[in-house]
């Protein structure tokens, strides 16, 4: 799971991401495509699960407000959103304390029935 | 008679004639001619009414030389074949409207010429694997030594007698319980089996016939018009009778057994057909040889009916003491993903809706997810070309995305696949696309995040309307205001426009419309066709409420909105993902494939549209048909 995909969840799973097990695996860079996705994402949920996984790779805790003509800042959250997949470990919901396993790179979401 | 009145009869004639000739068309795609002919079709004059083959050529000599008299088993129709056009235009005129007794009943005969009888039985047939017949089993004597065990009601060792709705029954060895359709190990009958019974074990172990002796009997007495449903035994014979068995995928082989005959059955007979006895007073059987035992089938030139009598059968079975392993799963009460020993229901509340898909959708994509996957290659030009029209950036959400096929057809976007089957998502992962396993009533997606969505083939796995609803609003919770959702949703109509889906054309087995009505309910009652083509072409018009959920018969138009979409799994292993690879003919048992029932709800016209205009912030910007799929594009307004 990239922490693109790991971003655009409900905030009852996406916790804390303990992870065993991460790639990092090389993406063609785009910048318009980057620049087009930061302002879907929730900027400090990056920046967490980033850093959770030793991976922060120098992002700010804030958002700066001209990212859109930084190449050099554009390739470092490239790299955080679409390089780094967490292969096996776990989301958290952090109200339930729920735990949701993440096993070869695929999270599984379902909850028992008397979840829902 | 007023000539009045003589001119309307003659007038509803001709309007039930013109009516049984649509019948025939429609289900057996036969077409008549309004010009003379040899050949002609007889609505209600098939082995299926009743009607003895003695009988009608007796009717049909009496108007020429006839050729040839064809009789389908089970159908109400027959085609005979004359001479000259002569004898079968006197027969056209005079048959019409004639009435006839069959079985006690009365029909009446409804006559049309055709080109040329073209009616085609499905390939030959043979016996199920694993089944044998040895004819002349038990003698005379002994029958009715056997025939007394029956007769008598004071042996300690037996359970009582009971009558059930369609038969007599008593049991030895173990009571069979048929609340639960099994025995109880812990309560064997005192006495085990009678004596008497010994020489028929004997001599079935001495043959082979039998591995381990048998430690339960059960004799069955039926009378005439009597039966029992199909049935497969749970994953644990005498007088001439005709007993069909049936394939899971529609196949279906009529066994003439006669009299003191043993049937023995082994393997895919026992366990992966169904057996039953069709519950009527007399059976189709062949002309010539009776009395040997045989399948019915395909000689239409040599079938009439046989009158039944009282007949008592004697079942010998080895009660089973740890969970059946068979290698048909699907039919098999311990393993148990879509499994049809108990048929479903047509869910009447929420927890029975969430089981059955548990049990008729989730289970069974977990279970042919390899095979799935290998089917599933090319997208379908509609739902790329929406994906795209969409611009450059855009996240978006499959939802059921089965094994991705859409994740990468535009590189432009972000895609996210979700779906139910942990099999089918880790497909999605070798493919290296961003994939989750999770529910789509409850997608654990950010709200109003999505530029856009789609759902294929999915919402019509719910099996409430609640719930399809609740599918609809959550794909558009997800959806940012402005964003659009495509849906695809299978069709109740296969044919639009007049024109045939591929799903309807791909059919190779061009299965009959009647065969259907027989094979669709599992309700005993149902078994039995309506064999008056009157009635039947008026009940398919409307939409009987069903309790228990029909089987469909692939490639075929849909009987009901509600139903089990067999799977045929290809491959040993379950999952199997090496299904693609090749394989060595020696390595493919043909008992390694097996039939799973997924649950669907097809679509009539305009329902998608009304369920979405349920829901307040949507708007329908198109909806159309696409191969046999209802589909509309939706947005979320602003």
């Amino acid at each position: 799971m990239k922490l693109l995909t790991h971003n655009m969840l409900t905030s009852h799973v996406k916790g804390v991401t303990k992870a065993t097990e991460v790639k990092v695996t090389d993406v063609d860079f785009n910048s318009e495509f980057v620049s087009r996705m930061i302002p879907k994402i929730e900027w400090s949920v990056l920046v967490e699960a980033a850093d959770t996984l030793g991976h922060l790779n120098d992002l700010p805790r804030d958002l700066p407000p001209d990212y859109e003509s930084s190449e050099d800042f554009l390739r470092k959250v490239h790299h955080v959103l679409l390089e780094v997949e967490v292969l096996e470990g776990n989301l958290k919901c952090p109200e339930s304390g729920r735990e949701f396993p993440i096993t070869k790179g695929v999270p599984n979401m379902l909850l028992n029935e008397d979840e829902v | 008679m007023s000539s009045n009145k003589l001119d309307k009869e003659s007038k509803k004639r001709a309007r039930k004639q013109m009516r049984a000739a649509h019948t025939v068309l429609r289900h057996a795609g036969i077409s008549t001619v309004s010009h003379a002919t040899q050949s002609l079709v007889i609505a209600n004059g098939g082995l299926g009414n009743g009607v003895s083959r003695e009988r009608l050529l007796d009717m049909l000599k009496g108007f020429g030389s006839v050729l040839s008299l064809l009789m389908p088993p089970n159908k109400p129709y027959a085609f005979v074949r004359y001479d000259s056009f002569e004898d079968a235009k006197m027969a056209f005129l005079t048959l019409n409207g004639c009435k006839l007794q069959a079985e006690g009943q009365p029909v009446t005969l409804y006559v049309n010429f055709v080109d040329k009888v073209d009616f085609k039985e499905h390939s030959t047939q043979s016996l199920p694997p694993g089944l044998l017949v040895v004819e002349d089993f038990v003698s005379l004597e002994y029958e009715q030594e056997l025939l007394q065990l029956m007769a008598l009601n004071t042996a300690t060792q037996a359970a009582p007698k009971k009558s059930l709705k369609h038969r007599k029954v008593k049991h030895y060895g173990y009571e069979f319980c048929y609340d639960n359709n099994n025995v109880d190990l812990n309560a064997p009958l005192p006495g085990g089996l009678p004596i008497i019974c010994d020489d028929v074990i004997d001599e079935c172990m001495k043959n082979g016939y039998l591995k381990s002796k048998p430690d339960q009997l059960t004799i069955n007495q039926y009378e005439p018009g009597q039966g029992i449903p199909p049935h497969i035994d749970t994953h644990s014979a005498f007088e001439d009778i005709v007993m069909d068995f049936k394939h899971p995928d529609g196949q279906n082989v009529s066994v003439l057994l006669p009299q003191r005959s043993l049937l023995v059955m082994k393997g895919e007979s026992r366990y992966l057909w169904s057996h039953g006895i069709t519950p009527r007073k007399s059976d189709v059987v062949p002309v010539i040889n009776a009395d040997a035992a045989q399948i019915v089938s395909s000689d239409l030139g040599n079938l009439t009916l046989n009158k039944r009598e009282t007949r008592t059968s004697f079942t010998f079975r080895k009660v089973r003491q740890t969970p059946c392993n068979c290698v048909y799963p699907s039919v098999c009460d311990s393993q148990s993903a879509g499994k049809l020993n108990v048929p479903p229901s047509v869910p009447q509340s929420e927890v029975d809706a969430s089981r059955l898909e548990q049990d008729f959708v989730h289970k069974v994509y977990e279970e042919i997810a390899g095979h799935f996957s290998s089917t599933r290659h090319s997208p379908w030009p509609k739902v790329v070309e929406f994906l795209k029209s969409l611009s450059s950036g855009a996240l978006v959400v499959d939802i059921g995305c089965g094994n991705g096929k859409y994740l990468g057809v535009n590189k432009d976007l972000y895609m996210i696949g979700c779906d139910r089957s942990r099999n089918l998502v880790e497909i999605c992962r070798e493919r290296q696309f961003q994939a989750f396993v999770s529910d789509a009533l409850s997608i654990p997606i950010r709200d109003g995040i999505c530029d856009a969505c789609i759902s294929i083939a999915v919402i019509h796995h719910f099996s409430t309307k609640e719930r399809r609803l609740a599918a609809i609003k959550e794909l558009m919770r997800i959806l940012k205001p402005g964003g659009k959702a495509l849906i695809y949703v299978w069709a109740l109509e296969q044919e639009y426009n007049n024109k045939k889906s591929k799903y309807l054309k791909e059919n190779k087995a061009q299965l009959s419309q009647i065969d259907m009505k027989e094979a669709k309910h599992y309700e005993l009652t149902s078994i039995t066709c309506t064999h008056n083509m009157e009635d039947t072409s008026e009940d398919t018009a409307e939409e009987p409420f069903q309790a228990e959920l029909t089987v469909h018969t692939n490639r075929t138009s849909f009987l009901s909105k509600d139903l089990l979409v067999p799977w045929h799994l290809k491959g040993i292993s379950k999952n199997s993902r090496e299904t693609d690879k090749p394989r060595v003919e020696s390595d493919i048992e043909p008992q390694s494939s097996a039939v799973f029932h997924r649950y669907y709800h097809v679509f009539s016209k305009g329902e998608l549209e009304e369920l979405c205009t349920k829901i307040e912030c949507v708007q329908i910007l198109s909806s159309y048909y696409d191969q046999g799929n209802w589909c509309v594009i939706i947005g979320k307004l602003l």
